[in-house]
């Protein structure tokens, strides 16, 4: 199988200060993630999982080391640099979906439109084709309050995907979701790295689910890489 | 972000909280409010010393006086004025031969209408007399004014008309001074004859008799001599005082007997000599005359006195005026702005984890801290809007209140405050400056919310 090694960390290393005591939450970790894959991470609380996704969404600086994505070094850009690469090239969800309360589903959606100053009658008519993949149109309308778990996490990912970005990571989607939903969001994310060639890095505690969508299995301990676990290819 | 974006952004995000936004809006009408009504009054004052001034053509005179006569009206023994004892110094050659001094007479009057810009010359005359309509009597000053000079409009007529330079016995009369006689139409007074009674000094054998014969006051030189007039034009009393409250011709003073204010010396001027004035003005067509012919009047051995000359003077008083005016408005609009720097400090503590989706989904620091400066000046701009109809409301009930308490005592109808366009503009302009630089701390401090606390943020 060969590598392109779309997503390269080098020695990624995060340090968190609490008080005189420093934590490391990530430990040398040098991974390659090539495009169209998708790749779970797993392990305990505390393991760097967040960290690791925080860092490669350019929400987070490394205390040391380096991100490489699609040869672009991330680990050295600006603020402003990096909230234009959060803007085009990745796409972000998170376990409390982090929708905000006061827009309807099409408003959340077409929010990262904004930023990108696209005209409003255009934000509005792609979010609610975006909405339409993720099977959402009819509830384009409701505010979060007025929507299931599986719903809110759907139109979470319609705001991932309405810039079109490369990269999807997913900070535990299903983490507040039950067994049955956990599976659709799963199947759904599945779906567009199959289909979208989107590559997506997705943590989870469901391992199990995890080996039956994912490309590829990390498993993080103390901040370091403890395993990977390929699962072979996928039609 | 495109400029409607953030507009549209800023103004749904205030009407969210609709309540907070406006009790801090009404803090900032309130602020803007006190501080354009404070402005307006300091105009409206400026304005109407100023437009009293041009009324009455006073930038257009320049006052006209000896140097030379030591004792007489003229000469300056004002031991503030600078210039006196340089004058003093360069009038000593003509106090040695008084006829060497140059005079205030007839032939300097015909000089000085030759001079360029010059529209007119005449002395200065006012006198006090005894004023009876009917059997009322009033005490007043008599303004001499020549016809010509009243046409030119310095004297607002409220009925009849000007008087005609070939009927000296014609009299203009104010309209306060016409109340005071118990005439309240001024179109009743038009056509009625009124005495004019002045004072005289009378040393004729008669009186020198009875001053040496009787006791106590009656013993002076004085006389009462009445004239006959008809009014024909009664005139709005100007404000700050005027010139007078009655006005004759030249032509009509020239054959009254009277003691004048301001030419008391001629009563102990030598038989035969000719007739000097102590004071005379000179009226130039317009202002920029007045210093080419200050000049040229200097030249010639005269002291002058412009009130242009006063008018950087004034100028400064009221630019003092307005900056006391505008630190006290400005009391309101910094309680106003700490209003604002609490509301933006809730609204970002509020959307702490809005922030952070925002950063998450791609906004740079320059947005989120455009947003919100922009509902900071949203608020700004609401507060000037009505802050300034606010202010022009308040200002007009006070307004309509002076006017009403000043009418009581026969003063003139003014408008106590102005609203020039560029204070309208400057005070929403300077209401949405202000808010935003309420709004910058607030604003920094959104901008420098790390994502990722902000996304966990409860």
């Amino acid at each position: 199988m060969s590598t392109d090694g779309f997503i390269e960390t080098t020695d990624l290393t995060k340090l968190y200060e609490t008080g005189t005591v420093e934590v490391a939450a990530l430990r040398d970790v040098t991974l390659s993630i090539d495009r169209g894959r998708f790749v779970g991470v797993t392990g305990a609380s505390g393991s760097g999982k967040s960290t690791l996704v925080n860092l490669l969404g350019g929400l987070d600086s490394p205390s040391s080391g380096t991100i490489r994505v699609d040869g672009r070094l991330i680990s050295d850009l600006s603020k402003k640099e990096l909230a234009l690469y959060r803007r085009n090239t990745v796409g972000m969800i998170f376990q409390s979906f982090n929708l905000v309360n006061a827009y309807t589903a099409l408003e959340n959606v077409a929010f990262p439109l904004l930023f990108a100053g696209v005209a409003k009658k255009e934000r509005r008519l792609r979010a609610r084709e975006v909405l339409r993949t993720v099977g959402l149109e009819a509830r384009a309308d409701h505010r979060p309050a007025e929507l299931s778990g599986g719903e809110q996490q759907r139109v979470a990912i319609a705001r991932a995907l309405v810039n079109e970005p490369r990269i999807l990571l997913a900070d535990e989607p299903t983490g507040n979701l039950d067994s049955k939903t956990s599976r659709q969001i799963i199947e759904t994310l599945s779906g567009l790295n199959r289909h979208h060639d989107l590559t997506v890095v997705m943590i989870s505690h469901e391992q199990d689910l995890l080996r039956e969508f994912a490309h590829e299995l990390i498993c993080l301990q103390d901040g370091a890489v403890v395993g990977r676990e390929a699962m072979g290819e996928r039609s | 972000m495109r400029i409607a974006d953030y507009i549209e952004q800023a103004g749904g995000n205030l009407w969210k909280k609709k309540l907070r936004t406006i009790l801090t809006t009404v803090g900032v009408v309130i602020g803007v409010g006190a501080l354009v009504s404070m402005f307006a009054f300091g105009q409206g004052i400026q304005k109407n010393i100023t437009e009293q001034f041009n009324k009455v053509d006073l930038f257009n005179y320049i006052n006209v006086s000896t140097r030379d006569r030591s004792g007489e009206p003229g000469h300056s023994h004002d031991p503030d004025d600078p210039d006196a004892g340089a004058m003093d110094d360069a009038a000593a050659p003509a106090d040695a031969n008084d006829s060497d001094a140059p005079a205030l007479d007839a032939q300097f009057l015909e000089e000085a209408r030759r001079i360029e810009g010059v529209e007119t010359a005449f002395p200065e005359m006012r006198f006090p007399a005894q004023i009876c309509l009917g059997e009322k009597e009033q005490f007043t000053l008599v303004q001499v004014l020549p016809a010509n000079l009243l046409r030119s409009g310095p004297l607002p007529l409220r009925s009849g008309r000007c008087y005609d330079p070939c009927e000296p016995n014609e009299l203009i009369i104010t309209d306060s001074l016409l109340r005071r006689l118990g005439v309240n139409e001024p179109s009743e007074a038009l056509g009625k004859e009124i005495e004019v009674a002045t004072v005289t000094l009378d040393f004729s054998l008669t009186n020198l008799l009875r001053m040496v014969f009787s006791s106590g006051d009656q013993g002076l030189p004085f006389a009462r001599k009445g004239y006959r007039f008809t009014i024909v034009g009664v005139a709005e009393r100007l404000p700050f005082g005027g010139m007078g409250d009655v006005y004759v011709q030249p032509e009509a003073a020239g054959g009254m007997r009277k003691l004048s204010l301001t030419s008391i010396w001629e009563f102990f001027r030598p038989a035969g000599e000719a007739a000097n004035y102590s004071t005379v003005t000179v009226r130039v067509r317009s202002p920029k005359y007045i210093a080419p012919v200050k000049k040229e009047l200097e030249s010639r051995g005269f002291r002058t006195f412009a009130l242009m000359d006063q008018l950087e003077e004034m100028r400064t008083g009221f630019l003092i005026m307005d900056m006391f005016l505008l630190a006290v408005g400005m009391i309101g609009i910094t309680v106003a702005s700490l209003g604002i720097v609490n509301t933006m400090v809730m609204s970002i503590l509020e959307r702490y984890r809005e922030i952070g989706i925002m950063k998450a989904v791609g906004a740079t620091d320059g947005d989120v801290q455009r947003i919100f400066l922009f509902e900071s000046g949203v608020i700004g701009l609401l507060g000037g809007l009505f802050g300034l109809a606010l202010g022009w409301t308040v200002s007009m009930v006070i307004n309509e209140v002076i006017n009403g308490l000043m009418a009581r005592q026969g003063a003139p109808r003014m408008d106590y405050f102005s609203f020039p366009w560029w204070l309208c503009l400057g005070a929403i302009g300077f209401s949405i400056l202000v808010s935003l630089a309420a709004g910058i701390y607030p604003t920094l401090r959104a901008a420098r919310v790390d994502p990722v606390v902000a996304l966990r943020h409860d």
